[in-house]
């Protein structure tokens, strides 16, 4: 059930990416749904779960982005697996613990894609801090504006929300 | 065999690193291959057909608003340019009604006008702005009176015929008894066999003629005309035309005559300046 309700949230990401390149080609640049995602995932605090949550979210975004394949499947592993190590300690609920991770998890995508580009094309990105800023902020306005829509309308924690043992 | 629980942390972080490591060579191939011209690994592909069909969905969906969009947008300009065509069909539709009438007028005018040059004396053009034809008197109010030289017992026709006479002025305005009342009786003849008699207004739509002895050869369809004989009306001006003639109580025939003017239609009028009576007997005029 819960890999049901992460696929159709992969796909509505996807939409959504979709949407933006259609319409608002730009957007992608100041927000970014697939982590939204992930990190809801992540905050059940299933390492394991989460791991595989960020490498296939991460590979649709590689899919449909012109960067190179894996680099979102791998920053996006980074942010899932840390969001989920730190509620499986501490449990974090609650529409402000969510806000937390995900701002926090905007952060550290940024920052592995900067330090994977760096490494691997010998770029520079533009405007890093910029881009970095405005992209958290709206990001975590928009994720915490579905946390608490999913929260109303459904009722219940984010998926795993009951604390599990890490197994395999 | 139960599994020590201080094990079980550290397998997730291996698979993570193992994850990363994995992905980081992913990373690599992809980004080499760019260089020798394949942009797109298998595996990318694969993801990208599995995926295929939401963006599929959304360039659908998008394609649809936007032909619903812009159907949209297409429909309310119509709808506006209908609008706006609608008005002007409406003044186009007033100004040809306004043309028609303007040509309808100057028909009218015109054949008044050619009417009134057959007469040798002056005349005037005038407009009727009353009209009183349906009780028992008949009368006419025109816009013309003794300022334009309109006189009492001057002779109102239009272009299909004889009207009456003027039996009122002021100023500006003059009213004018009609041939089918009452008190109206005109010198008149049959065209055809130049009999002689005096037409007299009944009240009705019709008038009659007197006079014609039973003897006298009259027939439906014979027009008749003003004769001249009575110092008022001059000579030739259309009456009417016979409709029916039967032999009377007495000597004489009783003659129903349908006027040649419908009175009912009246609109420019002739005024006809006789002046053949003294102005003394005007005076007594009715």
């Amino acid at each position: 059930m819960r890999w049901l309700r992460f696929t159709i949230g992969l796909l509505i990401a996807l939409t959504l990416h979709s949407l933006l390149d259609s319409f608002y080609p730009n957007a992608l640049a100041f927000f970014n749904p697939y982590i939204i995602l992930v990190v809801y995932y992540s905050m059940g605090g299933n390492i394991l779960g989460a791991i595989v949550a960020g490498v296939v979210a991460g590979f649709v975004q590689d899919a449909y982005s012109n960067a190179p394949f894996g680099l979102h499947a791998f920053s996006l592993t980074v942010c899932a697996y840390v969001v989920a190590y730190i509620n499986s300690r501490l449990a974090l609920r609650g529409t402000l613990a969510f806000g937390a991770c995900l701002g926090g998890a905007v952060i550290v995508n940024e920052l592995v894609i900067y330090i994977l580009v760096n490494i691997l094309l010998k770029q520079r990105i533009e405007m890093f801090e910029q881009a970095l800023l405005v992209k958290t902020i709206f990001t975590l306005l928009f994720g915490m504006l579905v946390y608490q829509l999913l929260t109303l309308f459904l009722r219940e924690e984010p998926i795993e929300a009951t604390r599990r043992q890490a197994t395999w | 065999m139960a599994v020590p629980t201080d094990v079980i942390p550290r397998r997730p972080t291996l698979l993570f690193i193992v994850v990363l490591a994995l992905l980081f060579v992913l990373m690599s191939f992809s980004q080499q291959t760019r260089y020798v011209g394949e942009t797109r690994t298998m595996f990318e592909r694969t993801v990208m057909t599995i995926f295929s069909p939401v963006p599929k969905f959304v360039n659908w969906l998008g394609g649809s608003a936007q032909d619903m969009h812009h159907g949209y947008l297409d429909m309310r300009r119509a709808v506006n340019e209908n609008v706006e065509l609608r008005r002007k069909v409406g003044s186009l539709t007033t100004e040809n009604l306004k043309l028609k009438q303007s040509d309808g007028d100057l028909k009218r005018l015109r054949s008044l006008l050619a009417y009134a040059e057959q007469f040798d004396m002056q005349t005037s053009m005038a407009q009727t702005i009353m009209l009183d034809t349906a009780g028992r008197f008949k009368s006419i109010i025109i816009d013309r009176g003794s300022d334009d030289g309109v006189q009492v017992n001057d002779v109102v026709a239009n272009a299909n015929g004889l009207l009456g006479r003027v039996v009122l002025t002021t100023d500006d305005l003059a009213k004018v008894q009609l041939l089918t009342d009452n008190n109206c009786s005109v010198g008149s003849l049959i065209e055809r066999t130049r009999r002689q008699g005096v037409v007299r207004g009944s009240g009705a739509t019709n008038v009659l003629m007197h006079d014609i002895p039973s003897l006298a050869d009259v027939q439906a369809g014979d027009r008749i005309l003003t004769a001249g004989i009575d110092g008022v009306y001059p000579r030739g001006i259309p009456i009417g035309q016979v409709v029916r003639a039967e032999p009377g109580k007495s000597l004489f025939k009783t003659i129903t005559v349908k006027p040649a003017v419908d009175f009912g239609t009246i609109e420019e009028v002739i005024v006809i300046h006789t002046r053949k009576i003294p102005p003394a007997v005007v005076r007594y005029a009715p």
